[in-house]
């Protein structure tokens, strides 16, 4: 019985190690913008952001990777504070 | 109805069925299927078709209630493909002794081994040699004629039996084209109504079918059905005649001649690839090659006669095979076909080849190379090689976008914008990290996630999440790991509360020490929004529309906590998106449990969908903490039988707040909002009271 995995032949393989997701960001109709006077670091947008595309900065406020944000807008529905805002994205780029 | 229009084949053949008449049709979606029950639903709900439309919880059980019906003396239809005929089977078997003239329409897609969601005839394969007739549709007009002509088969009392339709997933399924509508009461004349010679109704008939046979008559009874299918093929071509006369089409017996006139080589083909085969001949004649088509129209009965006739004149043929016959070397039409000719004295070279596995498409092109490969055998009076695979090159999709992460799910993934299941499974593996399994039974969480996190996903099996994730929990406590990793489904409503149901209940009572999770957007979302067991009374999904007969879907939904609660596992919690920490204590205490070996934890979270629900992504958390103040979804937990309500508001606020958002909901009227109110108030305070015993019945 041979358990040399070099004679293995045919056999798909996942690996998580080279996992990883796609760039989303051209999904966006709406961009969100956040007001960082307004944002008081409450961290909500973090935990509901569906694509886990929002990181805290030091003073725990939203850095929002556009590449990932497919703006569905809901940091700004659940901001407390109202602190974000959904632009269209060709106002927003401006 | 006008006198033609443009359709793809699933609607085509939900017509075929509307116009035959059909009086029960069971259903369960599959993709590519699904679309057929979603427009027989249509029909149904406006009271276009009257027929018992029964929503399975599967589809074992979907072809199961089929043969129950057409036993009971009813036309029958039902649809499926790929897993779901493959999980039919048993019942696909047995539906031939009951002598059940039923049609079951198979949108061809592939059985996994590894998945597709395109068609290749491995899901039939295995279903050919139990006593079917199966036909294989080509253009979507033979869809809808061969709905019509099927019954006709199958209920002269010369057959009585089953048949299958194929239709190619996709290049079928989903593609337009122009169908001509038979006119409804000359279809009433050419197909009356299925009268059963012996239904299973005691107050006509004394006799019914049985399955009871004593082993010595079995050999007979194979003979005999043998000999049933063989003369079926009489049937078969007079129908099709009498179809000619009275609708202006017909398609011949058990196979269709393309230019075969003259040919001295022919090249076979089956279902919608023979379209571009047709045009591969077109293509070899004007180069003055003496060639022709061969389409099989019929696997079952193996249109063995007609090949040795055929063969006589040629020096050889091409066979495309889009079914492997593992360990044969070659295709199912291949090995069929050559089987055929070999006690005929005939000795033409046969060249197999197999192509168009999973889907992939069988351009022109390669019609015609494969053409050109059989001449050549015809020149060479040999094959050259018996079966070629004929490959392609594969292109990788994009890369992942490289980033430093230290979580064990990147962001990125294909869920919707607003994806409610994105937030629990990124909450989920944040706790439990990267010792984790999932198990996963079909849903959109497998196409959307499985390629973004860390931990090994498996796909299991849609109707035995829990049974494979029993299987690795075992092995892993044999091997002394049980207490170094995670084990949780990542699983549907429909895995969980339909078609899983069996499987969870099986390891909930066996005391398995691993976690159920259900992520509940109450329908089956990723076939495209049916309703589940989960469904809401008077939502309206693709297979409940509100429409003028249907208020949506009509029961209500199960309770799967008291379910879980009958089973006493250690811990049952129902849980929601928008409420984070409530979720994340919850998942904390399943690990916890399940880690000590104590049972299985069951976790029921609320996802609202979107997509599904029909509201603005934005409002996905919104809705969901609606959910819960309304009394609409309930967050609560039993914990060894004590049982607490985790979200308590004084009052409930009026349902109307949670279902006005939603479109599923819009066609209510007062009525049926008053009643989903009386329901959850009263769903609401028996758990007050349930909270003041403390303790859960039955623990």
């Amino acid at each position: 019985m041979s358990q040399d995995k070099s004679v293995i032949k045919g056999f798909a393989l996942a690996d998580t190690t080279v996992r990883g997701g796609q760039y989303v960001g051209n999904w966006r109709v709406f961009m969100p913008e956040v007001d960082y006077e307004k944002c008081v670091g409450c961290r909500l947008c973090l935990l509901y952001c569906p694509e886990g595309a929002i990181r805290a900065d030091e003073a725990n406020k939203p850095d929002i990777d556009m590449r990932f944000c497919k703006g569905c807008g809901v940091c700004a529905n659940e901001c407390p504070q109202k602190a974000i805002g959904m632009k269209r994205e060709e106002e927003a780029k401006k | 109805m006008p006198e033609f229009d443009v359709m793809p084949g699933n609607k085509a053949l939900a017509h075929g069925v509307r116009l035959a008449r059909v009086e029960v049709i069971p259903v369960f979606p599959i993709t590519p299927q699904t679309t057929i029950i979603e427009y027989l639903a249509d029909f149904v709900a406006n009271g276009e078709l009257d027929a018992e439309y029964i929503h399975a919880e599967g589809e074992h059980s979907c072809m199961a209630m089929a043969v129950g019906a057409s036993l009971a003396g009813a036309r029958v239809f039902t649809a499926t493909c790929s897993q779901g005929l493959g999980y039919m089977h048993e019942v696909v078997a047995q539906a031939v002794s009951f002598r059940t003239p039923l049609l079951l329409g198979v949108a061809d897609r592939t059985l996994g081994w590894y998945w597709s969601l395109g068609p290749d005839y491995s899901d039939i394969m295995p279903e050919l040699n139990l006593g079917w007739i199966v036909n294989f549709a080509e253009t979507n007009q033979e869809v809808l004629d061969m709905t019509l002509q099927l019954y006709k088969v199958a209920e002269d009392y010369r057959v009585l039996l089953p048949t299958m339709m194929s239709l190619d997933g996709f290049y079928l399924s989903y593609s337009q084209e122009r169908v001509w509508m038979p006119d409804q009461e000359v279809v009433d004349k050419w197909l009356p109504p299925y009268k059963a010679p012996y239904p299973v109704d005691p107050t006509i008939s004394d006799k019914f079918p049985t399955t009871s046979l004593p082993p010595p008559l079995h050999t007979t009874y194979r003979r005999l059905f043998e000999e049933i299918l063989q003369d079926a093929r009489k049937v078969i071509e007079e129908v099709d005649s009498s179809y000619g006369k009275t609708f202006g089409r017909s398609y011949g017996g058990l196979v269709e001649e393309y230019k075969t006139e003259g040919a001295e080589t022919l090249l076979v083909t089956m279902g919608s690839m023979t379209t571009a085969g047709r045009r591969a001949i077109d293509k070899l004649r004007s180069e003055g090659e003496k060639i022709g088509l061969v389409k099989l129209r019929f696997m079952r009965p193996f249109p063995d006669l007609e090949f040795r006739k055929i063969a006589e004149g040629v020096k050889a043929m091409g066979v495309v095979d889009r079914m492997m016959l593992h360990g044969t070397r070659g295709g199912g039409a291949f090995q069929d076909l050559k089987s055929a000719l070999y006690n005929s004295g005939i000795r033409v070279p046969v060249q197999g080849f197999v192509t168009g596995m999973g889907g992939e498409d069988i351009p022109i092109d390669d019609m015609y190379l494969m053409g050109k490969k059989a001449l050549q055998a015809a020149e060479r009076g040999r094959v050259e090689k018996e079966v070629e695979f004929v490959e392609h090159k594969f292109q990788a999709a994009a890369k992942p976008v490289a980033m430093d992460w230290g979580e064990p799910i990147f962001p990125g993934s294909d869920g919707c914008a607003g994806c409610g299941t994105s937030i629990i499974i990124r909450h989920l593996l944040k706790i439990l990290g990267k010792s984790t399994i999932i198990i996963n039974p079909p849903s959109c969480s497998g196409v959307n996630f499985s390629a973004v996190v860390r931990v090994p996903w498996i796909l299991a099996n849609f109707a035995a999440g829990a049974a494979y994730e029993t299987g690795v929990y075992r092995a892993l406590r044999k091997k002394g790991k049980a207490d170094k990793v995670y084990i949780t489904s990542y699983s549907g409503d429909g895995g969980t509360v339909d078609i899983g149901l069996q499987s969870i209940s099986g390891a909930a009572e066996r005391g398995e020490s691993m976690i159920w999770l259900c992520y509940d957007n109450e329908a089956y979302m990723n076939t495209g929004i049916q309703r589940s067991g989960s469904t809401p009374l008077f939502s309206a999904t693709t297979s409940t529309p509100a429409g003028k007969v249907w208020p949506g879907k009509q029961v209500r939904r199960k309770n799967m906590l008291m379910i879980m609660a009958a089973h006493r596992i250690p811990y049952i919690a129902t849980a929601s998106l928008s409420y984070i920490p409530d979720l994340e204590r919850k998942i904390k205490r399943a690990a916890e449990i399940t880690r000590a070996g104590e049972g299985l934890a069951y976790l029921h979270i609320q996802q609202p969908c979107a997509t599904g629900w029909y509201f603005p992504p934005e409002k996905t958390v919104e809705i969901g903490r609606l959910a819960v103040q309304t009394g609409a979804w309930p967050i609560v937990h039993v914990d060894h039988g004590d049982f607490k309500i985790d979200v308590k508001p004084k009052e409930l606020r009026p349902i109307k707040e949670y279902l006005q958002p939603q479109a599923r909901f819009r066609h209510l009227n007062d009525e049926q909002f008053e009643i989903i109110q009386r329901d959850a108030q009263y769903e609401w305070d028996a758990l007050l009271e349930l909270e003041k015993r403390g303790k859960f019945p039955g623990y």
